[in-house]
């Protein structure tokens, strides 16, 4: 019964086209060690050189969102005090659709930042190849965005090298909590 | 001051910064786990000692694989600190990159454009 339930997992996410898939708390060392096993899988495979570049690029931006955005976290504190390790929670899908590739990324968000992000990202969906680097240059010279620990420039640097485009949205989870998802296309 | 080499590693970039010979180099791969603690002291230096210098020519090579969106933003205040040395030293920013990559090509003229003073050069090779 053990294999079977496995392989129908297994089955569900290869329907999707899901080649990687990891569920769980993401750390600098998971992104690390998937990063280097998906580099050498699209190396093996003969991925075209540039489209390799843009998946994995999606694939560090995404995951390092997962890592410093998700709101299901451990230990689960909100003290802006706290400096010690903090582990959180994210799934990450990479695959391949007819001739797309994806990276894709989930994670609990606050419903108070639902909006904002919504906003942030249709606005960055709906700008041009041109508008896009005007914005990346203007957010890397400028002062960090409030609430962020990068550069704040992540979803634009996702939304330049995802080369079809990418798509988003959220779920109601509970009083507290929607879930974010985002899937960007080369 | 103290010469800074710092080896690269699977996640950050070879740091080779020369100060009495003012040659500087940034090379390999940077996305790093913790991007101050990594450029924030070596950014620092920098930019005391190019304060310092006039009528100096300086150097500065750029030879990355790959850079996160953190990493742009420090390189942006890289290009800054030499911009601002170049207005009173030679300075030379040469941006190195595979030339089947397009799209560090195209990052490196977006850093360029916006240098007044220093050269700048995009290097390819093969």
């Amino acid at each position: 019964m053990i294999a079977k339930e496995m392989y129908s997992f297994r089955e569900a996410l290869a329907k999707q086209g899901v080649i990687f898939c990891y569920s769980g708390y993401m750390t600098e060392e998971v992104l690390a060690g998937i990063g280097k096993t998906l580099r050498s899988k699209l190396d093996m495979e003969k991925t075209d050189r540039k489209v390799a570049r843009g998946i994995f690029s999606l694939f560090v931006e995404q995951v390092q969102n997962v890592i410093r955005y998700s709101a299901e976290k451990e230990p689960d504190t909100d003290d802006p005090d706290y400096d010690g390790k903090e582990m959180r929670y994210g799934l990450l899908t990479v695959g391949q659709n007819d001739d797309r590739h994806f990276v894709a990324c989930a994670n609990l968000v606050p419903k108070w930042d639902v909006d904002r992000l919504r906003e942030n990202l249709t606005k960055i969906q709906n700008l041009d190849k041109e508008e896009l680097k005007a914005l990346y240059k203007q957010i890397l010279k400028g002062d960090v965005p409030v609430g962020s620990k990068g550069a704040g420039v992540g979803f634009v640097d996702i939304a330049r090298r995802a080369t079809h485009g990418f798509d988003f949205d959220f779920i109601e989870i509970d009083a507290e909590y929607s879930y974010f998802a985002l899937k960007a296309y080369i | 001051m103290d010469n800074i080499k710092i080896e690269a590693t699977e996640r950050s970039p070879k740091i080779d910064f020369n100060f009495a010979a003012n040659t500087f180099s940034l090379s390999g791969e940077s996305y790093p786990e913790d991007i101050s603690e990594l450029y924030g002291p070596v950014m620092q230096a920098l930019k005391e000692h190019l304060g310092s210098q006039e009528g100096a020519n300086i150097t500065f090579d750029f030879e990355l694989i790959y850079f996160n969106s953190s990493s742009a933003k420090i390189l942006m205040g890289l290009f800054d600190i030499l911009d601002t040395a170049a207005e009173d030293n030679q300075v030379v920013v040469n941006w190195h990159f595979e030339s089947d990559d397009d799209n560090m090509e195209e990052l490196g003229e977006e850093f360029g454009e916006d240098l007044e003073n220093a050269t700048f050069n995009m290097v390819p090779k093969d």
